[in-house]
């Protein structure tokens, strides 16, 4: 069974059509992010997986069952700017959702409030509430009921980089929870550190379905760049000439290595089988978001 | 039930609400009471007084009895009435508040079903009334006794299960513009727009209806009559008024009034003869409670229809 499932889902406004014919299917436990410029449908496919509009032609199935349905019960969303009732407080407002879903157990609110570190202002209305502070409640009240399905839509925008991270972090505990996540972000960069499958979306047409490696792949990139930290730069640079990787240091513990297309997924492998003991490992942000520019072109025009 | 468990737990939360109910349950009778003493004391000792109509009309107003029927009488009569404002800003804060704080996209992934939703919704606001009504019914007696200490009143005399009654179909006639309320409000996708449509939409329609009908009595536009006649349709185009959502709506509160009009409009009638034309209406013989009471229900089903054909098939923007 998969978590999320999309079957030609298709949503016209008048001529316009906002998204075309998108399938795709999500299983059970993976993180994805759904990326796309701005206007390119991503609000959208989410509104119709979480059942507010219904799709002009097409289904979507959560857990499932279709949506609009009772299924929608074990789904928890933030669809863009969060919003409250800023009469209430955050407690009262997640008291309101919880009495609203019927089945979410009295001390789940206070879990939720400490999960997302909100404890100290949960008896403040929302109204006095900043930015991140809104965010961060959003996700308190997507995290309710123990949700198995997360549709984010944008949750990092307006965000600082501190409460980025906090946000990353807090993502990162839910992911390992085994609930399934499908994240939206016109930057790239933004989901990429947690994602381990993109959905890329252009003028409401789904343009690109597979992993980061498989992005750059079909965006004609012929390497992937990473950038791998160890904790002893000397030998990480000795072994990846060795296995015949171009690198060039990047800091003091850090490293950038152009891998071949196929081997970028057996790199962190082969640098241990080399006796080196690698701490991190990313791709290059800066080479995926050219990859994605590539594949979306810039300003949204497909290249 | 989880929906009227979380929109009760918010519409307390709201301090329009407690405002209403200042104005209904303290300050209205207050109110009343100051003008009966003014009034008492100016003509209390009177020769007006002297068989004692002040005295009478103090204890049919402002005793008790009188005063909890009059908070529930009252508000029928004000323009626009005290009734539509609070059936107005309870509709605008249970469904208007999800489209101003954009919450609909929550609600509606947090409870999909949407019957549910409208119907849980429609229950609390008409709870909220039950309680505002009842609130006036309890401040009525309580500052009706207080009024006894410095007013020629007293706490016996009354018909109590009529005014229960009168509470509870008051209470019930609300249900219709609560779904009028909740339909405009839903529909026109503004708080604002949706309130100003509540209160003078029906009074625009049957002003409408006023001016047509004294065009079509004009000579030079005879052949709108000739129309009418021709199909058949004069008798029902003057019987219209009848059926008048604000003439039936205050039914209940104009009951009391009517019938003292109507008592005397059959005096004027058994001395004039039975032909008095437009003034046996104005006189109270117009509208029956039971013609009410179908009427009303039936724009409340017509009214819950429609709310519920559009909030179940329109999409969340």
């Amino acid at each position: 069974m998969t978590a999320i499932s999309a079957t030609n889902l298709t949503k016209r406004y008048g001529r316009a059509e906002a998204v075309a014919n998108a399938s795709f299917d999500i299983a059970p436990g993976e993180i994805v992010g759904f990326v796309g410029p701005n206007g390119a449908g991503k609000t959208t496919t989410l509104r119709m997986l979480a059942g507010l509009i219904r799709p002009t032609s097409g289904s979507a199935t959560v857990l499932g069952e279709r949506v609009p349905g009772p299924v929608l019960g074990e789904v928890g969303t933030m669809i863009e700017e969060p919003s409250f009732y800023p009469y209430m407080t955050g407690r009262e407002n997640l008291r309101h959702a919880a009495a609203l879903h019927g089945s979410v157990p009295a001390r789940r609110v206070d879990e939720s409030l400490e999960f997302v570190k909100l404890e100290q202002a949960a008896d403040k209305r929302v109204k006095a509430y900043s930015q991140g502070m809104r965010q961060r409640l959003a996700l308190a009240r997507a995290l309710l009921w123990h949700p198995k399905v997360l549709l984010l839509d944008e949750p990092t925008n307006g965000l600082d980089p501190t409460g980025i991270a906090e946000f990353r972090e807090s993502l990162k505990q839910v992911a390992a929870t085994g609930a399934t996540v499908l994240i939206s972000s016109h930057i790239l960069a933004e989901v990429e550190k947690f994602v381990n499958r993109v959905l890329a979306i252009d003028k409401g047409t789904l343009r690109f379905d597979g992993s980061l490696t498989q992005l750059l792949a079909q965006a004609g990139g012929q390497a992937v760049r990473y950038v791998v930290k160890a904790r002893d730069v000397q030998a990480l640079l000795a072994a990846l000439t060795d296995l015949g990787y171009p690198s060039t240091p990047a800091g003091a513990d850090s490293v950038e290595v152009d891998v071949p297309q196929a081997e970028a997924d057996d790199l962190i492998f082969r640098l241990a089988a080399a006796g080196v003991r690698v701490t991190s490992a990313s791709v290059s942000a800066e080479n995926l978001e050219s990859a994605y520019l590539r594949l979306v072109g810039v300003d949204g025009k497909p290249s | 039930m989880n929906v009227v468990r979380a929109e009760w737990f918010k519409v307390w939360r709201k301090r329009r609400l407690y405002i209403l109910a200042g104005l209904y349950w303290v300050v209205l009778p207050v109110l009343i009471l100051v003008v009966a003493r003014i009034v008492f004391g100016s003509v209390g000792d009177s020769f007006v007084n002297e068989a004692g109509a002040v005295d009478a009309t103090m204890q049919q107003l402002v005793s008790p009895y009188g005063l909890a029927r009059l908070l529930l009488v009252g508000p029928g009569y004000m323009s626009p009435t005290f009734y539509i404002v609070c059936v107005t800003l309870i509709a605008a804060l249970l469904i208007g508040d999800e489209r101003n704080q954009n919450m609909w996209k929550t609600v509606l992934v947090v409870q999909p079903n949407r019957v549910a939703v409208i119907t849980g919704k429609v229950i609390v606001a008409m709870l909220a009334l039950g309680v505002l009504l009842f609130g006036a019914l309890v401040a009525g007696l309580l500052f009706g006794a207080a009024g006894t200490l410095f007013l020629p009143t007293a706490v016996a005399g009354g018909a109590w299960s009529e005014l229960v009654g009168l509470y509870f179909l008051q209470w019930a006639f609300l249900l219709a513009p609560v779904l009028l309320a909740f339909l405009l409000i839903f529909v026109v996708r503004s708080g604002v727009l949706g309130v100003v449509a509540v209160l003078f939409l029906p009074s625009l329609l049957e002003a409408i209806y006023s001016v047509l009908s004294t065009i079509a009595q004009l000579q030079p536009l005879n052949r709108i009559n000739a129309v009418f006649q021709a199909l058949r349709l004069k008798n029902a185009w003057e019987s219209l008024p009848q059926y008048f959502f604000t003439a039936n709506l205050y039914a209940p509160a104009r009951a009391p009034t009517q019938g003292l009009a109507s008592a005397f409009g059959e005096e004027l009638g058994a001395e004039f003869g039975s032909e008095l034309g437009p003034v046996s209406t104005l006189l109270g013989s117009g509208i029956t409670l039971p013609h009410a009471a179908l009427v009303m229900a039936a724009y409340a089903a017509l009214f819950a229809v429609l709310l519920y054909l559009a909030f179940t098939r329109r999409d969340v923007d």
